[in-house]
């Protein structure tokens, strides 16, 4: 078409169409370049003195089709659609009670897999109140109060030590075993212990713990599960915000009595990512395992810190060589 | 969408997609790594920020949208927009982070197992400039002198 003879541009030739001229972008050439300047405005049925040049083929057509938005756009909605089928879409299995063997070998753990294990680097410690705290009790003995929820994973990374070094003061009834919540969530299906519902009995300390959400999640959240009264939520709101932690109402949250508080779980919940809970139960007395070196590398700084509201009792606890040396890494 | 519209876009995409890149980077590098649940369950971009998949051979991923979104807000910036063979330096730049972008995308749903909002921002921003760019390259250059 290039190659044609000029002609004027009020008398298109003949054969070629609007459409013609609009698809391969001629139109505007010949209007504003050949056709005003060239002999077709000026001398219209003139022969044209020269050949004009071809545009060149970027202004003739584009790059691509037409169509390649189109297919570019369905090539990223189909990719997103095959990664969403390819998820994890299970939902967060239900909570049941705990089994003998989980709940027998949380409360005896060797004591020579508490000393062999010790405090390995990376765990977060509890941080110290200021002196002159008010004390924190109930039924007249020193509280530890923790608040989290089923559908958190660091919840539910941190239930595990929590278990563990209370059970060295005491003894619990009723544990449950669930996970936290699946996709969305981080670390999902993080397998755990629940406090829902449980109870738990020593002579040296009292022991609230609350779920306050369900690992399921409905329209309107997760569902509601314990319910803080007055004086916990009063606790929550003093201590669960700078400058005691870092973060304001973050969970979990842990308080042991007036001398420490945390929120957040001291390791990270991936060490528990793919084992049952009856597997993570098996490696606690197992020091050379990844699940003993977390869970009760920061069961020994929790037993540390609870020693301190305890005086020290009960002695054979607070006084064994890990726990001795995890006090070191709290702050006083 | 002429091509003058398509290039305005990708100018504005980048320029937003750049900032975030940039705020991503710097969270990268300086974040404390927080190991609590939001009261309500809020998905975070901790995982997503700190996991195996932030990198990309060594070099966070925020850093490479940083160098993506620079080149792409350079090579659409007026005075150069027109210059040969811009429009296909544009179109590959663009299918090359589209790609990327998908493959970060199936990395947070399939295999990280969590989302992080500011990701996705930076997504639906190459997304965009992708879109715009295919558009430019399916229709006819028009010069600058014509626009």
């Amino acid at each position: 078409m290039s190659k044609r003879k000029k002609r004027p541009v009020r008398r298109p030739p003949s054969g070629s169409t609007p459409g013609d001229t609009t698809r391969t972008g001629t139109k505007q050439t010949g209007t504003k370049g050949a056709g005003t300047k060239g002999a077709g405005t000026k001398t219209a049925g003139a022969k044209p003195t020269s050949k004009r040049r071809p545009p060149p083929r970027g202004a003739r057509r584009g790059l691509l089709p037409r169509w390649a938005p189109w297919v570019g756009i369905a090539v990223v909605v189909g990719a997103i659609g095959i990664a969403l089928l390819l998820r994890n879409t299970s939902s967060a299995s239900a909570t049941k009670p705990a089994s003998g063997q989980v709940t027998s070998a949380i409360s005896s753990v060797p004591a020579a897999t508490f000393d062999a294990v010790g405090v390995p680097s990376g765990l977060a410690a509890p941080k110290p109140l200021p002196s002159g705290t008010p004390a924190v009790e109930a039924d007249g003995l020193p509280l530890v109060l923790y608040v989290g929820a089923e559908y958190c994973p660091y919840c539910a990374a941190e239930r595990w030590p929590l278990a563990v070094a209370l059970s060295r003061f005491g003894s619990f009834s009723d544990l449950s075993v669930t996970e936290s919540a699946g996709f969305p969530e981080v670390y999902p299906h993080t397998p755990t212990l629940s406090f829902h519902g449980a109870s738990y009995t020593s002579p040296h300390l009292a022991f609230q713990g609350l779920e306050t959400a369900t690992n399921k999640l409905g329209i309107t959240g997760y569902g509601q599960l314990d319910t803080l009264t007055p004086e916990q939520q009063r606790l929550v709101q003093t201590y669960d915000a700078p400058p005691y932690v870092t973060t304001k109402g973050g969970i979990p949250f842990v308080l042991i009595g007036n001398r420490y508080v945390f929120n957040g779980a001291q390791y990270l919940p991936d060490v528990l990512r793919g084992k049952s809970a009856e597997q993570i139960a098996a490696e606690l007395s197992d020091p050379q395992s990844g699940v003993s070196a977390a869970v009760v590398g920061s069961a020994n700084l929790l037993t540390a810190a609870i020693c301190q509201i305890t005086g020290q009792a009960p002695k054979d606890v607070c006084t064994s060589s890990a726990v001795t040396a995890a006090a070191k890494d709290l702050g006083s | 969408m002429r091509g003058r519209t398509a290039s305005i876009i990708v100018l504005a995409v980048s320029a937003a997609g750049l900032a975030v890149s940039i705020y991503l980077t710097i969270a990268h590098y300086t974040s404390p790594r927080l190991l609590a649940c939001g009261e309500n369950g809020v998905v975070n971009c901790e995982k997503v920020t700190t996991s195996q998949q932030a990198t990309f051979v060594g070099v966070p991923v925020a850093l490479l949208g940083i160098g993506f979104f620079a080149a792409v807000f350079v090579l659409s910036l007026p005075a150069i927009v027109d210059r040969p063979g811009m429009r296909a330096a544009r179109l590959i730049l663009a299918c090359v982070g589209m790609a990327f972008v998908l493959w970060l995308i199936y990395a947070e749903i399939a295999l990280i197992g969590a989302i992080c909002l500011w990701c996705t921002f930076v997504h639906l921003c190459t997304f965009a400039i992708f879109v715009a760019v295919l558009v430019e390259a399916s229709r006819p250059a028009v010069p600058a002198s014509q626009r």
